[in-house]
């Protein structure tokens, strides 16, 4: 066994393959991206949950590049379920938008529900795999965000009862809710030093 | 919440991801009580006593 005071710090080629990696991968996110919207006319909704689904996949992509660098067998099988979770998450999110490219409706439909139910298994797998930190840091991101979605869903239905504002489509407000998860889940973690 | 954890761990020469394997919780979780951003259940605060032989008001003192 090793003696270690301090938390261990990587090394430099490890610091070094780790940004080339990250810088790899932001280039081929913009490039893709690029390539799937340049032509399109996007509405603000599509656009909020085609950042969700970058935003996911890339976390996704480099949970995978931490997992295959610095394996941890305790507990068991957490790290390859959160890549699994993010992934699928972003697949998701990209299917309503670009399914139809290859698929009919009906389809694609089937595809999203598909996944929704593998993530869901995934997640649950999650929870049960999960020591007791991470399991509170998921129960407070949930709490994190319904409060805050809560909050800003009454102000929202409230101006637009009063016909202040315009209806956002249920579409928009997956995005937002993403968005909002997502920061919850960023500030949860940094509370516990996983950031 | 205060601890002695990195202290007791450092006397038997064990590294966070030995801990953590004992106690059967990440690194992550073990950095986290030493570094006072997390306070563990009670199931754990007396593994974690087991695991070094002390008793739980030994290693875990209030602010």
């Amino acid at each position: 066994m090793n003696a270690s005071l301090e938390n261990p710090r990587p090394s430099l080629l490890r610091k070094g393959a780790l940004f080339t990696f990250l810088a790899l991968l932001g280039g081929l996110v913009g490039y893709g991206t690029s390539v799937l919207v340049g032509d399109i006319q996007t509405a603000w909704q599509d656009e909020v949950a085609l950042l969700m689904a970058v935003v996911t996949i890339s976390t996704g992509l480099i949970s995978a590049f931490v997992v295959a660098t610095r394996p941890s067998t305790v507990p068991k099988g957490c790290g390859v379920l959160q890549v699994i979770v993010m992934m699928l998450a972003g697949g998701m999110l990209l299917l309503p938008m670009f399914g139809t490219a290859v698929a009919t409706t009906e389809i694609v439909f089937g595809a999203v529900l598909t996944l929704l139910i593998l993530q869901s298994l995934a997640n649950l797998m999650l929870w049960r795999a999960a020591d007791e930190m991470l399991r509170r840091v998921m129960l407070e991101t949930g709490a994190m965000a319904f409060w805050a979605v809560q909050l800003c869903l009454f102000v929202y239905a409230a101006a637009e009862r009063l016909g202040l504002v315009d209806t956002i489509t249920g579409w928009g407000l997956m995005g937002i809710l993403m968005g909002v998860y997502f920061i919850a889940s960023i500030a949860a973690a940094t509370r516990r030093g996983l950031s | 919440m205060n601890n002695r954890l990195k202290v007791l761990r450092a006397e038997r020469n064990w590294s966070q991801a030995d801990l953590a394997e004992q106690l059967g919780v990440s690194r992550q979780t073990v950095n986290a009580l030493e570094t006072g951003r997390y306070d563990p259940s009670l199931p754990l605060a007396f593994k974690i006593a087991r695991v070094f032989g002390h008793p739980i008001e030994s290693i875990f003192t209030e602010d």
